[in-house]
This record gives C-alpha cells, sequence and structure tokens, in this order.
C-alpha cells in the first residue's frame, strides 16, 4: 500500500517542484523587497526625525501585534472594496514584504542603536556628513550585530510564506493541501511539503550560525 | 581664534555653562581643569557644535557657531577632536581611520591621503601599526591613532577632552609626548585635562571652571603660584596632593 502511495507521490512530484518554485519566487522576492524597504525604514526609526520615527513606531508595531493571516486576507479580500484589485500573488508579496519590512526595522535600528555614540560624535567631529557617518562609521558596525539575526529572521519569514496558500496562491503548502485529496496519506504528503521547506531554510540556518559566531570572535583580524 | 561670548548652555533644567567669556588666540595652548561635572568638557565639545548652546555667541575660526544656520560640517574639517575614549572606528585599521576623512571630507586620492597617513602616524611612534585594527593596540597607541586621526585634516585647532584620563599610568607619558610636540609646532590647544604638569610645562594658560563657570585664567606661573580664588586653591590642593 505504501508503495503505492509514493509512487503516487513520485508522480507528482513535478507539481510539488512547481509548487517550491512558487514558494522561492513569493518569498525572495518579498525578502528582497522587503530588505530595502526594512532597511530604510530601521535607518529612519534609529534617526531623530520628529514625525518618522514615531510613525514607523506605530506601523511596526500594528503589523506585528496582528496575525500574517488576517493581514493577508486585509490585503486580498477588502482592497478590491475600494477598487484596488490585486491578482494573489501581488497580494502575497505586498503582504510578505510588508511584514519582513517590519522586522528587518527593528533589526536594523536595533543594531544601529547599538553602535557607541561616540562613533557618530568622533566621526562628525572629522567633518563627515550626516550620510557619510552612515555609510561609512554606523552602518558597517551596525550590520555586524544585525546580519545574523537577519539571516534568522529570512528562515522565519520563507516559513511565514505558507500562509498566502490561503488565498490560493499555489506554493508549497497549497500543493501539499491538493496533493492530500488524491493520496490520502497526511503524514506521507506533508512530510514532503516539510522537507522542502527544509532544504531551503537549513543553509540560511547554517549561515546565521556561522555569522554569529564570527562575530563574537570580535574585531581582531589582521592585515598583515 | 575661538571666542566665547557670554554663552550659556542648559541640559533640560541643568545650568551647566553659566555666562563663559573667553578668548583663545592662533597658537595658543590652553589647559581647562576643574572637579567633574564642573562643565569643562561641555565647554569644548560646544566649540564644534558637539553640543548646541542656547544663548550668547561663540565665534571660531570666524564662524557663528551659535547660529543654527551655520553649516557646521565644512567647520568640523578644521578643528581636531580627541576624545577620553578614543572612540576609533573598530572595523578600520588605523591606517584606515586616519583616512577616512582626508578622503570623504577634503576629497584627496587615496594613495595621497595614505602617504600623508603613513607620515603622520610615524610621526605620533606608530609607523610599524598602520594596518593594525584598534582592537589589537593598546589604549596609548589607540589615543596616538586618534591624534592622529585629527592631524590627518590638517586642522586649524586641536580639542582635548580628558585625552589621558581612560589610560593606564605607564601610557599617559607617551601621549602627553606627541601633545607637547603638536604645541612647540604652534598649534592652537585647548585641553582639559588633570594633567597639572603638562600645564606647567606646555600651556600659556591655565583656567579653572566650577559649577560652569569660569572661574579664575592666569598663565601658569601665576595659576599655581598664586591662584586668587578660593575654590581654585582647594582644587589644586587636592589635586597636587597626589
Amino acid at each position: 500500500m505504501w508503495l503505492f502511495y509514493i509512487e503516487q507521490l513520485l508522480g507528482s512530484l513535478p507539481f510539488f517542484l512547481k509548487g517550491l518554485w512558487m514558494t522561492i519566487a513569493v518569498s525572495g522576492l518579498s525578502l528582497l523587497a522587503g530588505t530595502l524597504v526594512g532597511f530604510l525604514w530601521g535607518i529612519l526609526r534609529a534617526s531623530r526625525s520628529r514625525l518618522l520615527k514615531p510613525l514607523i513606531g506605530a506601523w511596526v508595531d500594528l503589523v506585528r501585534g496582528t496575525p500574517f493571516l488576517v493581514q493577508v486576507f486585509i490585503i486580498f479580500f477588502i482592497l478590491p472594496e475600494f477598487g484596488i484589485h490585486l491578482e494573489a500573488f501581488a497580494a502575497a508579496v505586498i503582504a510578505l514584504t510588508n511584514l519582513a519590512a517590519c522586522f528587518i526595522c527593528e533589526i536594523v535600528a536595533a543594531g544601529i542603536e547599538s553602535v557607541p555614540p561616540g562613533q557618530r560624535e568622533a566621526a562628525a567631529s572629522t567633518g563627515l556628513s550626516g550620510l557619510q557617518q552612515l555609510r561609512y562609521v554606523i552602518l558597517p558596525q551596525a550590520l555586524r550585530v544585525s546580519l545574523p539575526p537577519l539571516v534568522g529572521q529570512y528562515v522565519l519569514l520563507i516559513k511565514d510564506s505558507s500562509v498566502v496558500s490561503a488565498i490560493g496562491v499555489v506554493d508549497v503548502t497549497r500543493v501539499g493541501w491538493l496533493t492530500v485529496q488524491r493520496v490520502p496519506q497526511g503524514l506521507l504528503v506533508f512530510g514532503l511539503v516539510a522537507l522542502l521547506y527544509f532544504i531551503i531554510c537549513y543553509p540560511l540556518i547554517r549561515l546565521s550560525n556561522r555569522l554569529e559566531n564570527r562575530m563574537s570572535a570580535g574585531y581582531t583580524r589582521s592585515r598583515d | 581664534m575661538i571666542e566665547f561670548k557670554e554663552v550659556h548652555k542648559w541640559f533640560g533644567e541643568l545650568h551647566v555653562l553659566k555666562g563663559i567669556t573667553l578668548k583663545v588666540a592662533p597658537a595658543e595652548v590652553l589647559v581647562v581643569c576643574g572637579p567633574s561635572g564642573s562643565g569643562k568638557s561641555t565647554l569644548i565639545r560646544c566649540i564644534n557644535r558637539l553640543e548646541p548652546i542656547q544663548k550668547g555667541e561663540l565665534i571660531v575660526d570666524g564662524m557663528r557657531v551659535h547660529e543654527s544656520k551655520t553649516h557646521m560640517t565644512k567647520l568640523r574639517a578644521e578643528i581636531g577632536f580627541v576624545f577620553q575614549q578614543f572612540n576609533l572606528y573598530p572595523h578600520m585599521t588605523a591606517l584606515q581611520n586616519v583616512t577616512l576623512a582626508p578622503i570623504k571630507v577634503r576629497r584627496i586620492a587615496r594613495k595621497q591621503a595614505e602617504e600623508e597617513g603613513r607620515r603622520v602616524l610615524a610621526k605620533v611612534g606608530l609607523g610599524d601599526k598602520l594596518h593594525q585594527y584598534p582592537a589589537q593596540l593598546s589604549g596609548g597607541q589607540q589615543q596616538r591613532v586618534a591624534i592622529a586621526r585629527g592631524l590627518c585634516m590638517k586642522p586649524k585647532i586641536m580639542l582635548f577632552d580628558e585625552p589621558t584620563s581612560a589610560l593606564d599610568p605607564e601610557m599617559i607619558n607617551e601621549v602627553l609626548e606627541v601633545m607637547r610636540n603638536l604645541a612647540r609646532e604652534g598649534m592652537t590647544m585647548i585641553v582639559v585635562t588633570h594633567e597639572m604638569g603638562f600645564a606647567r610645562e606646555v600651556s600659556h594658560r591655565v583656567a579653572f571652571m566650577d559649577f560652569g563657570e569660569l572661574i579664575e585664567i592666569a598663565p601658569p606661573e601665576e595659576f599655581f603660584a598664586r591662584p586668587r580664588s578660593e575654590r581654585t586653591r582647594l582644587f589644586l590642593s587636592k589635586i597636587l596632593t597626589h
């Protein structure tokens, strides 16, 4: 019996690979855009801007304080009421980009705030402009602190992308749902789904650990 | 070169500078001393507007620092600032630390900036540490890199905020030696320090601050031999006995 199901499952492997590709497309696009937006928000959040800082803070809290599934529904089902019509794929990417941006914003802001104020003072007192201080002195040090949790966050976000299957995006999770209706072996089907997620996430987990180790080694590597 | 006219500064409710009036001439070396919390660090941090002032006038190298429209990045390039905690960039080597501003602010070609960086680092006795990171250097060496970082901008003024206070005793002299040479070359300097030996030997005038006020300012011979204020006498008796 098992052998029969495994055979059936192998038969739908192309379907799974298509789903995997969709998962990679949704998460890849969202992580890329979310990283860009998240860095911008994070820099503004760590700045002294009296308007943007609390505004971004409130938005991040709102997004972090509501379920991702609900956010996806709002974007997909409620926006059309206001005349904004979105394909499931676009809605998924927008929702996940926003989620990614919010988490990355917090990581980046924390990284910037971990840089001692004396660094900015030293850079400012040599005549570097605000942007130059950020680019050459603050961000390189902030990134060192932020990189391990950033990569860790990528793993969480890739897994969160499974939620978009609820609005009909045919990602790996959705493929699992569809397949299990033909192959009534939940363990087998979702075992395969889990394995496919794991294959994407595991290298990132390893990378995060390696970055963590490198960071705790401190600034001691010499060039001579 | 530097002129304070009735300068006031508050941190919230706290009145930290209470009407400072002070003139520093080109090539003058002024030592500022006083108990902690007296406002002496704040005084020099106002000069390049690391701290803004709330009242009075502050004119540095012809620029009106007290006016918010004055563009500070240009003036800051002319003023070297040395911090108590060094504040070197930990992700850059000594040479990168001293060449960053010349390359990015002065727009000097990298090769030329590095040549100058090597020369200045050699001058402060660190010609063999060009490619070391701050974490690989001792406190005294780090502070000398910090001084070199200021000097590579060819500043008109150098400000020192307790440059030896964070150092182990055996490293203090190597930093003071660099500062002595600098004073001899005619650099305009304001040095906040408790190193009274340095004040006596190198400075043109010594100022004493207490509770945000400039209590007394005089040439070192006079300052140490005949302090006019009771508070100065008390402070000197405490600081000179050990």
